[in-house]
């Protein structure tokens, strides 16, 4: 009731709005005709044609519930187009003001939503403030949506396989009741007419027990369930209690119901069902808010809690509530708020999963707009409760399983691949000393087959490029909430960051970033390419000590995006566009806006001249990974010469070798062209002075050692190794 | 420290009547202001409350009290049914909160929900061959539940009109009255039970009957004739069925009937007698030693109501045994039992083990404890003076009146010249009385502001009290509240009666004048939250049945009402017309009252979700009148009206 402040602001404001508005308002309380809900002829009454576009025929009503069939006049022939139903021939589920939105629905053959039309509705929220249309565009959302699929209010988890619509704020009870009435009347007729196989769920026979167990053991065989919901989850800040912290349970079993609600409790409870109806309990041990809102007062509808089972949902009205006084099992929390609801649907089993739904909006922090955000929690009743144990139930995989089996193939030549080129570099050392600095095609035919396979198939075609954004991902799903769906979801990044994580640490980023990422890859051959064509005069590195300082910036980048991304992951993930990945290989730069394109196309133009800018000066992935390289297990080669001797250093693209020799790990892209200078006997000067001095001396050239010298003629004296180091 | 030592001596032996005077008249001098209870929240931290694991209302703030508050969100623990003396009506409380719920209409007239009004209050409470109400007027005094195995099964309640005679059931599930009935040939009646299971057949373990006291002796019949004859005035004690409510028997007694109880095994039935003398003026009533606890029979009566040995009195039809001492001396036979107690008694309750009834002694500072088995054994002939059911008469302060049990044995006597109440063992009064000086029988007294009637403890009517609360009822409040005027509030007292020693814990102010309750706890009560529009015979199920229906110069209007709207907006009668209006609520949200008033023809009524009600009445006044929703139902409550133009 509104109290008499209330009223005073209110009914102004309510005269107003009657009077401007009657325009708008076009289906608020209009008198519709009775034969409507009557007549044979539905769409005599009704707009059919305007919910089933095509359609120039109509049948009678018929079937129980009651539908009609739309036809298209083809050649002279009737063509079944599919259904028109009228909601409040299906289901009385009341909305906001306690009356039903009269709702026309088409339907098309394959149950795919063809048109929805409100005739009539009493909702006084879409009188004032809330334009009729918001209603409309809603119930737009429905268009082209599978009756079969689950639909909910709130954001879709793919992973869960649910589809989200948008609320309207403000006038929530509305939504969910209009959801409830679209997914009910079109799952209805979907039946009928065959499109859904009626779900026949047979009903729990409970193991009569008579033990009367404690809230401990009630948890820890699942008969109680815990829905919590932090603060941040719905966009709170968090003062350290949650924002919803919920245990929940299933009633109708007469040991747990009894356990819960007393001998008393448990008989008057079960003498106010009916045959399968079913009673679940709710209790707040903490939180911030009210799990039972007051939507209901007004509309009868409690717009903050359901109940799931597969497709059917089932939403409580105030007639679906009952007081729960106490818990009397022993041990049991106290509690703020407390409720029993009443699950009045046939399909319902217990015997069966079922999740409870938590609706909560949440705020965003900089705009203040709310979003609805559901939360839930299975429950199925312990195996030991029902007769026969807990039957079969086959769940539909999970999403992100459905993209591995379908891509299985892919995902097994992507794997095959990685593990071949992985193969090949750890024979590098046979690869180098095959090699020459003339002709390094042992090491380049893998290396090169490795970049041109990153950048067709990796990179263009699979859209595998890792990116600095799921770092960002991970370091927050480390910190705040571990979902593997999430990684899961994409499995060949999935592989390529296990692959990743291990390359790292055993030989170095250099791995990863000089071999197989696509980007990095399409650059160097830029690069390679450009030297081929004769631009080679053009091509230049920059100075040492410049390089040195502008190594630096793409640590700064990285921790920049990572700072960034703990106050607002949204600008993080826009700032990630230094990474032209997207614009690369994901839209395509022909495809995105001329900023985007210019800054890809330019990086990847100066990569003909310069070998991998991108990689060297601004990559925050590569900072990222650069970092853990610093303790990989197996680095290159070096002799005690390279100290003083800069010949790799002159042919390190990478610029990874220092003036005393030591290569920079974390800069080093592993192309091993110093490696195959260390076995070359006529490009590494300590072994090429050897060779000289052997051939002139007329002793023989003996092979090379793993120390990348010749094998010494005679046993070592120790003089020997002192000569021949100083030589 | 406490008066309770100069005031009584629980030792000494029973006194007589005389010596009982002065001591009134010394604790009237000496005065309640030594109070051991004032100040009873703050003492006895540790009384542990042993409260049903989550269902308690937390324990805040500093003060003892608090725990007995029920913050905002939380739900009380008790309902308590509640009397609502000549208001003639029943009350809802929620304790240990205190807050009032409902008044339940029942014999008098409620302009909120129209009871009284419509047609179908009207037929419940009893009209007049002119549509008029026999009655405006009634005085509830005690409320008692159906009873299943010993156990509240809140399918009914009772309560008496001491005023007409009448009794009154009201259901449950939705707190309504649905049934009256005038009991003939008796005036003032006072007690009232149910019985709590069938004296003979084993399977019904439930109530069937209810039990009626007739306080005031009138002439048989009462037609004129013997009016100048007191020695001619009788009292009835009547049984009605509880569920046709029509009158089964009578039995016609020695004395009158004051407060009635029932034994758990559904053998006896017990009213406390004071005017055993039969007397027609007060000190008439005062002239013999010994009043009575009288015991029927019932299997026995029944017997006898089968074997026609009834007589009837005047136009009732009711059969009425002779339950005189006259026609009953032999006890084999016997359909009575006067067990003699102290003179002027009042109150008489069963003890939940269903071993005892204790008789209060109102005038004598006793209480009689009379052995159930004991009483058996008279009837059957084993006993050799009925007295000698009487185990005990423990001395236990001035003015007993009514006893309340807790869960260990201890019985809670409300004191109302001592203004106290008193917390005493059963057994150890047993024990005293057989002669055992050690034996401790009363254990505690608290104050109460000011002067208790009924008290009564929570589920102490049951075979399963939990012991937890005592309310006391008192007559007056004097300084207790905001005066409001010379008609004082009354005072409920809640006291925990949870640890050793009484704590008076809320003063919850009562209008005038609740006399018995019962508190029950709350997991028991099942109300429904809507109507069943079926179960209306009347129904205007659809608002397409809408309409003016007329039939000579009755008229009939049809109409629904849903939120913000009466189906009709407008309905025209002719002057003369004899109009019924039927309304059903259609709306079905729980809670989505709408009213009905008509302006100058003094009609309001409520008609709650899903429910039809009708009133009838002569269209006498010319013009419109603008009938309109008085229950705030909807954003557009106020446009919720239709148009009553009577024309020429």
């Amino acid at each position: 009731m509104l109290s008499l402040r209330a009223l005073r602001r209110f009914l102004p404001a309510l005269a107003s709005a009657l009077v401007a508005g009657s325009a708008l308002a076009d289906t608020y309380d209009v008198k519709l005709p009775p034969e409507l809900s009557t007549s044979p002829k539905l769409c005599d009454y009704a707009p059919c044609k305007d919910v089933m576009p095509g359609a120039t025929s109509f049948s009678e009503r018929r079937g129980q519930p009651p539908f009609v069939e739309a036809y298209k006049d083809e050649a002279g022939q009737k063509k079944l187009l599919g259904y028109v139903m009228l909601s409040t021939d299906i289901t009385d589920i009341p909305a906001y003001s306690g009356k039903p939105v009269v709702t026309l629905i088409g339907m098309d053959t394959t149950g795919h939503f063809t048109g929805v039309k409100i005739l009539k509705h009493s909702e006084p929220i879409l009188l004032l403030g809330i334009p009729e249309a918001a209603l409309v565009k809603f119930n737009n959302q429905y268009l082209g949506k599978f009756v079969g699929d689950n639909i909910e209010i709130g954001k879709s988890r793919p992973e869960e396989n649910l589809i989200g619509l948008d609320a309207i704020t403000g006038a929530t009870v509305t939504v969910i009741a209009q959801n409830q009435v679209m997914m009910t009347s079109g799952n209805e007729v979907a039946k009928q007419v065959g499109i859904l196989k009626p779900v026949n769920r047979p009903q729990a026979r409970f193991i009569a027990s008579t033990a009367t167990p404690s809230w401990a053991e009630l948890v820890s065989d699942g008969s109680v369930q815990r829905l919590v919901v932090k603060a941040e989850e719905v966009g709170l800040k968090s003062d350290g209690r949650p924002y919803m912290d919920l245990w929940f349970g299933y009633l109708n079993e007469p040991s747990i119901g009894r356990a819960i609600l007393g001998k008393y409790g448990y008989d008057g409870l079960m003498s106010r069902l009916s045959a399968g109806e079913h009673a679940i309990f709710i209790i707040k041990t903490a939180g911030m808010d009210s799990f039972k809102g007051s939507g209901f007062v007004r509309g009868g509808l409690y717009d903050r809690v359901q109940v799931r089972q597969d497709k059917d949902s089932f939403t409580f009205r105030d007639l679906d509530y009952v007081n729960l006084w106490g818990v009397s099992a022993s041990g049991a929390p106290a509690f703020d708020e407390s409720a029993i609801f009443i699950i009045r649907g046939k399909s319902f089993s217990a015997a069966y999963p079922w999740k409870l739904i938590f609706l909560g909006n949440k705020i965003d922090k900089e705009t203040s707009t709310k979003t609805f955000a559901n939360f839930d929690k299975e429950y199925w009743l312990d195996a030991k409760y029902l007769e026969g144990g807990r039957p079969k139930v086959v769940k539909p995989d999970p999403t992100w399983l459905k993209v591995w089996k379908e891509r299985a193939v892919e995902i097994g030549a992507f794997t095959v691949f990685l593990l071949l080129i992985s193969v090949a570099y750890a024979s590098r050392d046979k690869l180098v000393r095959r090699s020459t600095h003339k002709n390094k095609w042992p090491v380049n035919a893998f290396k090169y087959t490795a970049w041109v396979v990153s950048i067709g198939f990796v990179g263009f075609t699979a859209m595998a490029q890792p990116s600095i954004t799921q770092v960002l991902t991970w370091f927050h799903s480390l910190l705040f909430q571990w979902k593997w769906e999430l990684f899961l979801s994409d499995p060949l990044i999935f592989v390529f960051w296990i692959f990743i994580i291990v390359t790292v640490f055993v030989w170095g980023r250099g791995f990863f970033c000089g071999w197989l990422c696509p980007f990095g890859s399409l650059s160097e051959l830029l690069y390679k390419i450009g030297q081929a064509v004769g631009l080679k005069r053009f091509q230049f590195h920059l100075p040492q000590k410049l390089h040195d300082k502008l190594k630096w910036v793409k640590y700064a980048v990285f921790f920049g995006l990572l700072a960034v991304s703990f106050f607002n992951m949204g600008l993080a993930e826009k700032l990630a566009e230094v990474e032209p990945f997207k614009t690369t290989f994901l839209v395509g730069i022909m495809n995105r806006s001329w900023p985007y394109s210019l800054f890809a196309a330019g990086l990847l133009g100066l990569s003909i001249f310069t070998e991998r800018p991108f990689c060297k000066y601004l990559c925050p992935l590569g900072a990222a990974l650069a970092m853990p390289t610093t303790f990989r297990w197996f680095g290159l080669k070096r002799k005690e010469e390279c100290t003083s001797c800069k010949a790799c250093a002159k042919g390190c693209g990478s610029l990874a070798i220092d003036t005393k020799g030591n290569i920079d790990q974390r800069e080093c892209m592993l192309c091993l062209d110093c490696m195959v200078l260390y076995y070359d006997d006529h490009a590494c000067p300590p072994l090429a002075q050897e060779r000289k001095r052997r051939t002139k001396a007329g002793q023989p050239l003996t092979p090379i050692n793993g120390k990348g010298y010749y094998i010494p003629i005679h046993p070592a004296p120790a003089d020997k190794k002192q000569e021949g180091a100083a030589a | 420290m406490s008066t309770e030592d100069i005031k009584h001596d629980d030792q000494t032996t029973v006194p007589g009547r005389r010596k009982f005077l002065n001591t009134a008249a010394f604790a009237g001098l000496a005065g309640a202001g030594l109070s051991v209870g004032l100040s009873a929240c703050k003492q006895e931290a540790a009384a542990p409350a042993a409260a049903p694991a989550g269902a308690a209302p937390a324990a805040h703030g500093a003060s003892d009290c608090g725990k007995y508050e029920v913050a905002p969100g939380q739900l009380d623990e008790y309902y308590s049914f509640s009397s609502g003396g000549h208001s003639g009506e029943v009350r809802i409380y929620g304790l240990p909160s205190g807050r009032l719920f409902k008044r339940i209409p029942v014999f008098n007239m409620d302009c909120l929900v129209g009871w009284g009004i419509t047609n179908e209050s009207k037929a419940i409470i009893g009209t007049k061959p002119d549509g008029s109400l026999k009655y405006h007027t009634g005085d509830t005094h005690h409320v008692h539940q159906t009873y299943v195995d010993g156990m509240y099964d809140c399918k009914y309640m009772f309560v008496n009109d001491k005023i007409h005679s009448r009794l009154a059931r009201i259901r449950m599930d939705t707190m309504e009255c649905d049934k009256i009935t005038e009991l003939p040939n008796i005036q003032g009646f006072h007690g009232t039970f149910p019985d709590k299971r069938d004296p003979v057949d084993e399977k019904i373990n439930h109530t069937t009957r209810v039990f009626c006291g007739a306080e005031f002796s009138i002439p048989l019949p009462n037609d004129g004739s013997d009016m100048n004859d007191p020695t001619k005035y009788h009292s009835l004690f009547t049984c009605v069925d509880s569920e046709s409510m029509e009158v089964r028997w009578q039995v016609l007694i020695d004395g009158n009937c004051d407060l009635v109880a029932t034994s758990y095994d559904g053998k006896l039935a017990a009213t406390n007698q004071y005017n055993t003398e039969m007397g027609a003026h007060y000190q008439d009533m005062m002239s013999s030693e010994h009043d009575a606890c009288l015991f029927f029979n019932i299997a026995r009566i029944e017997e006898a109501v089968k074997a026609g040995k009834t007589k009837t009195y005047g136009s009732s039809k009711v059969p009425v045994v002779d339950g005189t001492k006259a026609a009953n001396a032999d006890p084999k036979t016997a359909l009575t039992c006067y067990v003699p107690i102290p003179k002027n008694p009042h109150g008489v309750n069963a003890s939940p083990d269903g071993k005892y009834f204790v008789c209060s002694g109102k005038l004598s500072p006793t209480a009689s404890v009379i052995q159930h088995d004991l009483v058996l054994k008279w009837f059957n002939g084993e006993l050799k003076e009925a007295r000698e059911a009487v185990v005990a008469e423990p001395e236990i302060g001035l003015g007993p009146l009514h006893t309340g049990f807790d869960n260990k044995g201890n019985a809670f006597t409300t004191l109302f010249l001592d203004s106290q109440i008193v917390k005493w063992n059963v057994e150890a009064a047993i024990q005293s009385f057989k002669g055992d000086k050690n034996a401790k029988v009363v254990l505690d007294r608290v104050d109460v502001q000011y002067q208790p009637g009924h008290g009564f403890t929570s589920m102490g009517e049951t075979k399963a009290p939990d012991g937890k609360f005592f309310l006391s009822d008192n007559k007056f409040s004097k300084d207790r509240f905001l005066p409001v005027g010379p008609l004082h509030p009354e005072t409920a007292q809640l006291i925990d009666i949870s640890g050793d020693k009484m704590k008076v814990v809320a003063d919850h102010a009562v209008y005038s004048e609740p006399h018995d309750s019962i508190i029950v706890r709350r997991d028991l009560v099942k109300t429904r939250q809507v109507y069943n529009l079926d179960e209306f015979p009347n129904a205007v199920k659809d608002p397409k049945e809408s309409g003016v229906f007329r039939n000579g110069n009755k008229v009939t209007i049809k109409m629904v009402s849903q939120a913000p709207s009466f189906s009709l907006p407008e309905f025209t009668v002719k002057k003369g017309d004899e109009v019924t209006i039927i309304l059903t609520n259609l709306d079905k949200v729980e809670d989505l009252t709408h009213g009905f008033a008509i302006p100058k023809y003094d009609i309001n009524f409520l008609v709650n979700p899903q429910e039809t009600k009708s009133v009838t009445f002569k269209a006498d006044k010319l013009g419109v009148y603008w009938c309109y929703c008085t229950n705030f139902c909807h954003a557009l409550h106020l446009e919720m009206r239709s148009r009553m133009i009577v024309e020429k």
